[in-house]
């Protein structure tokens, strides 16, 4: 036997030892990597074809405020135009909202933001339809408008909505904080306020309509092609069957093109197509896109809490406040999720909580990377530290006296198991940031250029968890040449989990990637598999494809066995091979399995349907399990500061998470790295601005957010596997949990290396200096004690 | 009548309808005539239409002109540079133009070529107003001409924003000092992105402060002190007025210091 | 609004387009040729994403009026699918997963093909400066900035 072949078998039986976890933690190219390296003309702008027409949104120009009239007469008058939309266009609902009925598609007689969207203008070219919308003219009657959420929440406060200004209210009650705080050495009471992020995806949001066999074909860049189904169909008075919606590959999403912003492209697209018979294409410049999609949530949250002088936290009790704009959108789950991290993850004996989700005439909120997350960490990490500071302790160390770790309770009083790794994560990158070393170095500097270390640990639930039914589907079949097709409606738009769900179907049926192909995710082929957020496609659309590729094994293996002459149990596929584990060189190829399968007539189409279990917890304590796993993570930044102008730049950053198992560990750091240069950006430099209800800086000049000459020159990734009992082989979500910690941890690092607490982000240099001169102006205060 | 080169500041503001000019003309394509960074007999001139990369690569730009270096290399991001002009910087007259403070410091003075003739005027009377020069109708921006500084002299610049590239000064100062034999300070340009409103401009009473003296650490922050009370900027959302005077400050007391250092070092 | 006719060499070949007096590079590129590699993320030259190489220099191609484009040479991507430079560069995004949601990477292509006709074997700072014009909010620029360092390298394509 040649030394070729014995190599051959001795690797095929080195991979039946490996059975399912085959090409589990390899680097595998995605499978959509070549066409974006190629420049294919596969997104949304790329497919418009000839004689398509456009539509242009307008939208309100007042903050709140009543439609008394609309002229439009002139914008109808001009050149290219076919005509105006407005809500009497609508032949169905003129509804166009996420969760809570509250928001229309046109507004018909009441705008309560600067993004209300009142129409839109039809015409040839975009460029005359920009024209004519900026000749209309709308009278408003103003209304008073409130753009602060905490004035708000006060009882006697203006009425956004008829059912009030609070959308969503939320409690934990776990002990009793009284009793927490009596016996506590030391209690602080601190505010932390977090700004408007947007998630500046580089391809803004888009929508193609096309008449088609009595209804409507919608190509569109979106997270959730059955949601904007749904959401099309009942504005086009059609049933959902009428109404095919193909998400194009979508460049970039990070949450808003899972809220309304896809529905009203789309929808208004599809309204212009089926009354002018045309396609038509509908998207948003830059601009329109920063003012008009789901931004997040800034939160005002303010922390009591109280710790003994040796450093146990005893209780914590929080208010959270959330501005989720003019409509609720996803709010109501971030509220959600911002208030079960409250306490981050620490355990503390008493938590009490109330959050609040309200609206205000700002432009609304949604969801972004995160949902919650970011803002409820950044509180309670800095509140951590400033805690640790008071009683003159060193923040890790007061950090590692409080954290989870396995046999300590959540918030929810959910008691942690094995799978939390969280401080396999913090040993990670203390090593690795040399911390005990620096910072002992750092307390005796001198000079104007400061330096300091700042650390940030992260829990993070988990998929949807307490916000509905947290199921995936996926389809798979083989064709008669052998290539396995995915079907789906979970969506790939950059993350290259959906990839990686492939990727586990691929080591389950032991076929390299490769020999699979994706079809685009389109609701007249593909079930509905829930929508794509949470970071939950690897998660949980890997399980229902776990499944689906088990399931056509199982319908395979029978076959292999009676042409090998082998025992099921001996039969093993990999690398495309088909072959008796005892003894390999007794083979098949897959497509010669596949060829016979179709000979036989053996059906090699299977649906995988994974429904994570229910995440119960109590509506009036918080009290529960509202997650099945957690994600954890730890993070140390470096920064230096040049204290003479307060400009700093992170030089450092170490970061590890616990992602229970890497399928794809080449994606799970492309999703460490690009998730925390955007919470660098959230930390650093992003901001949203509104005044009197208008965006300030809806363009990329003026809002900031991560070039590569602003991104730390050191970065070590660390990826931690400690199975969880959720995902396929254990894993865990990555996607948003990296965009967290950055902000408390560069917070921290900032304080640390100068003294000033940034309690509101994002931690600017004006900031740091201006504290620095308010901390000069008064008594001087010695360092905290080693 | 609008003329455009590059279009880097036009394009974006026809965009965002801030201006609708029905008839633009076009001089991009007069590359030989207006494309060019020469010395000669202690002039430097550029070209209106020289391009931040052609400033960024030009071997004249070295030691005491290093500046534009520096500045040019700050300026934008490649794609940029490879087009933006310098009489486009001058002529849209606003603080975000970071060659305007250097062409200030640098005492430079522009040729305009118009249907009366040529004529020439100093950089700081060109800038009238925010957007606004003093730029006749049917006349366009040639070149921008400064003296080759004198022996003893260096400029320096400083920049600050929101990040590291690509970004919209908040402050920007270059300032040009210029030594007597016996260190004491012969002349100095302070120019700025912003004095006394939003426009660059030259901080003068805190050069005519500068002339004369020897500089040490008090006369550094007496100098700080009189660019304080010159200054008179506006919060607006990028930073509050005190943060800007707070750096312009501090910029000042780098730019003295790196300045003198240089000057001296080469003595 | 005003038309004209542009004649342009567009990678390698010459066309000759009609254009409307608005229309920027970008619009001839994609609209009237075609050149779908080209893509357009802000519109104010401030995100980099329409990045395409003119006379050999990289601009943003948003920022370019189609009627001052009457003799120049472009070059997108397109033009490049057959240089071998350009595949090195591509195999290499391809292997350290450089390209995530796909929107940026034309343009980062072209920009570090720019660099490695430049440059053999740029700096990490190099590189840096060569992409600080395009913006990428999904990677984090750290497994683009490996791609361009194992892409430039000289030695086997």
């Amino acid at each position: 036997m040649s030394e070729q072949v014995s190599l051959l078998l001795e690797s095929l039986r080195e991979k039946a030892e490996r059975g399912s976890l085959l090409y589990i933690g390899e680097n595998i190219a995605r499978i959509d990597s070549l066409e974006k390296v190629l420049g294919k003309p596969v997104y949304t702008s790329d497919l418009i074809p000839k004689g398509t027409i456009y539509a242009k949104l307008f939208h309100s120009s007042v903050p709140h405020g009543k439609i008394k009239g609309m002229e439009l007469g002139t914008a109808k008058a001009h050149p290219g135009v076919l005509g105006v939309l407005t809500w009497r266009d609508i032949p169905g609902l003129n509804e166009s909202s996420a969760v809570l009925p509250d928001r229309q598609l046109f507004a018909e007689s009441i705008v309560r933001s600067t993004a209300d969207i009142l129409g839109a203008v039809v015409a040839e070219t975009l460029a005359s339809a920009a024209d004519a919308a900026a000749r209309i003219k709308v009278d408003y009657e103003s209304l008073p408008a409130i753009f602060d959420p905490l004035e708000s929440l006060r009882p006697d406060a203006l009425r956004i909505h008829p059912k009030g200004n609070i959308a969503r209210q939320m409690k934990i009650r776990k002990g009793d904080v009284q009793d927490g705080f009596s016996k506590s050495d030391v209690i602080l009471e601190k505010t932390y306020r977090t700004q408007f992020q947007d998630a500046t995806p580089l391809e803004p949001e888009m929508g193609l309509a096309i008449p088609e066999d009595g209804g409507i074909k919608v190509i569109g860049s979106m997270q959730s092609p059955h949601h904007t189904q749904a959401a099309v169909a009942k504005v086009l008075k059609l049933p959902p069957e009428k109404v095919r919606v193909i998400q194009a590959v979508t460049g970039g999403a990070f949450g808003p093109k899972s809220d309304e912003t896809p529905f009203d492209v789309c929808s208004t697209a599809a309204l212009a197509a089926m009354k002018y018979r045309r396609p038509v294409f509908c998207g948003l410049d830059r601009e329109d896109s920063m003012v008009m999609h789901t931004k997040r949530h800034p939160f005002v949250i303010s922390h009591k809490t109280g710790v003994t002088s040796d450093g146990r936290l005893l209780a914590d009790e929080s208010r959270i406040v959330g501005d989720t704009g003019a409509y609720a959108s996803l709010g109501v789950f971030v509220i959600v999720r911002a208030t079960f991290h409250t306490i981050g993850a620490y355990e503390v004996p008493n938590v009490k909580a109330d959050s609040y989700l309200v609206y205000t005439n700002n432009t609304y909120t949604g969801s972004l990377r995160g949902f919650g997350g970011p803002q409820a960490i950044f509180a309670i990490e800095s509140q951590i530290e400033e805690l640790a500071r008071k009683l003159g302790m060193d923040p890790l160390e007061f950090r590692l006296k409080n954290m989870l770790v396995p046999g300590k309770k959540s918030a929810t009083g959910a008691l942690m198991d094995a799978s939390c790794g969280l401080p396999q994560c913090v040993e990670k990158v203390v090593t690795s940031s040399d911390y005990w070393r620096k910072v002992a170095q750092y307390r005796n500097q001198t000079g104007n250029i400061r330096r300091g270390l700042g650390t940030a640990l992260l829990m993070h639930g988990n998929s949807l968890g307490p916000e509905g039914n947290d199921y995936g589907a996926v389809h798979m079949e083989i064709e008669s040449d052998g290539t396995i097709s995915v079907g789906t409606g979970l969506t790939e738009y950059g993350t290259g989990a959906v990839s990686g769900m492939m990727q586990v179907a691929s080591s389950v049926l032991g076929v390299p990637l490769a020999r699979f192909k994706l079809e685009r995710p389109d609701t007249s082929k593909h079930r509905e598999s829930g929508p794509t957020v949470a970071s939950r496609v690897v998660v949980i659309g890997g399980n229902a494809a776990f499944k689906a590729a088990e399931q056509l094994k199982n319908r395979l293996v029978p076959l292999a066995g009676e042409l090998l002459k082998v025992r099921r149990e001996d039969i093993v596929i990999a690398d495309g091979v088909v072959f008796d584990r005892h003894s390999p060189s007794v083979s098949i190829s897959w497509d010669i399995l596949i060829s016979e399968a179709y000979r036989r007539g053996i059906g090699l189409r299977e649906d995988g349907f994974f429904m994570a279990p229910a995440a119960p917890w109590d509506l009036k304590t918080g009290q529960g399990t509202p997650y099945v796993q957690y994600t954890w993570g730890a993070l140390v930044v470096e920064v230096e500061v040049d204290t003479d102008t307060g400009y700093y730049n992170v030089i450092g950053v170490h970061a590890a998470y616990d992602v229970g198992k890497a399928v794809n560990p080449g994606g799970v750091l492309g999703q460490i790295y690009g998730g925390t240069v955007q919470g660098l950006g959230y930390a650093m430099m992003e901001e949203l601005l509104h005044k009197d209800g208008f965006v300030v800086n809806p363009n990329l000049a003026d809002y900031y957010i991560p070039t590569s000459m602003d991104i730390p020159s050191e970065f070590k990734a660390f990826i931690v596997e400690v199975p969880g009992p959720l995902g396929p082989f254990g894993a865990k979500i990555i996607a948003e949990p990296p965009i967290v910690l950055p902000a408390p941890a560069v917070r921290n690092a900032v304080l640390n290396a100068t003294g000033v607490s940034v309690d509101d982000l994002p931690v600017t240099s004006e900031k740091v200096l201006m504290g620095a001169a308010l901390k000069r102006s008064s008594p001087i205060q010695g360092p905290p004690r080693a | 009548m609008t003329v455009i080169a590059s279009g880097t500041d036009l394009i974006p503001r026809m965009r965002k309808r801030q201006i609708a000019p029905s008839v633009l003309v076009d001089i991009s394509s007069f590359q030989d005539d207006l494309r060019y960074i020469r010395q000669s007999d202690q002039v430097v001139r550029l070209g209106a239409l020289a391009t931040l990369t052609d400033v960024l690569e030009s071997p004249v730009f070295k030691d005491e002109l290093s500046i534009l270096h520096e500045a040019a290399g700050l300026f934008g991001a490649p794609q940029v540079r490879n087009v933006a002009t310098v009489g486009g910087n001058v002529c849209s007259a606003t603080s975000s133009e970071d060659l305007i403070p250097v062409f200030m410091a640098l005492g430079a003075s522009l040729k305009l070529i118009g249907a009366e003739g040529e004529r020439i005027t100093p950089l700081k009377e060109f800038i009238v107003g925010k957007r606004a020069t003093a730029m006749r109708s049917s006349e366009i921006l040639a070149e921008i001409q400064f003296e080759y500084p004198r022996e003893r002299s260096w400029t320096g610049f400083e920049k600050l924003g929101r990040r590291n590239m690509l970004f919209i000064s908040l402050v920007s100062m270059a300032l040009s000092l210029s030594l007597e034999k016996d260190f004491a300070v012969r002349s100095a340009r302070v120019a700025l992105n912003r004095v006394a409103g939003r426009i660059p401009d030259l901080a003068e009473k805190t050069e005519d402060f500068l002339v004369g003296r020897k500089l040490s650490e008090e006369t550094i922050a007496q100098a700080q002190t009189v660019l304080a009370s010159e200054l008179a900027l506006t919060s607006d959302f990028r930073g509050s007025a005190t943060y800007r005077t707070e750096v312009a400050k501090v910029f000042l007391k780098r730019l003295l210091q790196r300045c003198y250092g240089k000057i001296r070092g080469l003595a | 609004m005003a038309k004209r006719v542009v004649t342009m060499n567009v990678n390698g070949t010459v066309h000759s387009v009609q254009v409307n007096s608005p229309d920027r590079l970008i619009d001839v590129l994609r609209d009237h040729l075609g050149l779908k590699s080209v893509k357009e993320g802000c519109g104010t030259g401030d995100c980099g994403i329409c990045a395409v190489l003119v006379d050999g220099k990289l601009v943003n191609s948003c920022l370019m009026l189609a009627g001052q484009c009457d003799g120049r040479r472009a070059m997108t991507l397109e033009g490049l699918l057959d240089d071998p430079t350009m595949k090195k560069l591509q195999a290499s995004f391809v292997a350290n997963s450089a390209a995530q949601c796909g929107f940026c990477t034309p343009a980062m292509l072209m920009a570090s093909w720019d660099l490695a006709r430049r440059s053999n074997g740029p700096s990490t700072d190099e590189i840096k400066i060569a992409i600080s014009g395009i913006l990428c909010r999904c990677t984090g620029y750290y497994q683009i900035i490996d791609s361009i360092r194992q892409g430039c390298r000289e030695g086997e394509p």
